[in-house]
């Protein structure tokens, strides 16, 4: 039980960083100023990729830490 | 598309517990890696094409007179003739004649754009007719249209001299050297001469 609400967090942390890149990305592609490249490179490419590596490190370490070898937020399914 | 993504993203936050399934984990691994990532490259792909529009560039304040010089109504004004008489594209006229056309030319362009911008919003910026190019213009520039082309090849003033035209191909004279092309942007003149308008 406390390792799927492990992972459920940590699909949390991955989901919150995506949703926050990707607000800054479209808000970026909106606004069609020079800044906005920095910007959405500089801090939406930046959360964006946190947040898939967040979630891929998430995966991985589930995999590793989960009973006989099955990742351990997802062994209900 | 970046929205939806957010949206869907939206929804892990709130319902992580939708991955116990196996659909779940599908939408888990689609939303929070592979569209994430598409919208990312497609983003920068698109910032990075609209960053080469005149439009982009002459929304800088500072850029304005550059912008007019293109409506300068002189055709030894060079960036004026270019812009005018489409030899470049007029929706890409800065990019056109201020990238490199060396391997990584988009993006030594785009680190030039980076280096304006530090200037701009951390320095002290010149004026509009103070702003250096960062070095010398290359001949490669010019050439990579108007190589071959029978006015650059066959022109009068270029085969006058038969040293002139191996010396411009190799960037031993420059195109906009003093008594050639050299009436660039000219900035300084600005105010005294004539606007040609597209509605003429």
């Amino acid at each position: 039980m406390w390792r799927a609400g492990c992972m459920d967090r940590r699909l949390q942390t991955s989901a919150l960083l995506l949703v926050s890149g990707l607000l800054v990305e479209g808000l970026c592609l909106l606004w069609a100023r020079p800044l906005a490249f920095v910007v959405l490179v500089g801090l939406g490419g930046f959360l964006i990729a946190a947040g898939v590596f967040f979630f891929l490190y998430s995966l991985l370490f589930a995999a590793h830490s989960g009973k006989d070898g099955k990742p351990d937020g997802l062994q209900k399914g | 598309m970046i929205f939806f993504s957010a949206l869907l993203a939206a929804v892990l936050v709130f319902r992580p517990a939708i991955t116990i399934h196996p659909g779940g984990k599908i939408l888990a691994f689609g939303v929070l890696f592979f569209l994430p990532v598409f919208c990312l490259i497609a983003g920068v792909d698109s910032e990075m094409e609209r960053s080469k529009s005149t439009a982009f560039c002459l929304s800088c304040h500072i850029m304005e007179p550059y912008g007019k010089s293109l409506r300068v109504d002189d055709p030894t004004y060079l960036a004026a003739a270019h812009f005018q008489n489409h030899r470049v594209a007029p929706d890409q006229a800065c990019y056109t004649c201020h990238t490199n056309y060396a391997m990584f030319g988009t993006f030594k362009a785009k680190l030039g754009g980076l280096r304006h911008l530090y200037v701009h919003y951390l320095r002290k910026e010149p004026a509009p007719q103070d702003i250096q190019l960062h070095e010398p213009y290359n001949n490669r520039e010019c050439l990579h249209c108007h190589l071959g082309a029978r006015s650059f090849e066959q022109g009068a003033v270029h085969n006058a001299d038969p040293d002139t035209l191996p010396a411009v191909k190799a960037n031993k004279v420059s195109c906009i050297s003093s008594g050639c092309h050299d009436v660039v942007h000219n900035l300084r003149q600005l105010d005294k001469v004539k606007f040609w308008s597209e509605a003429n």
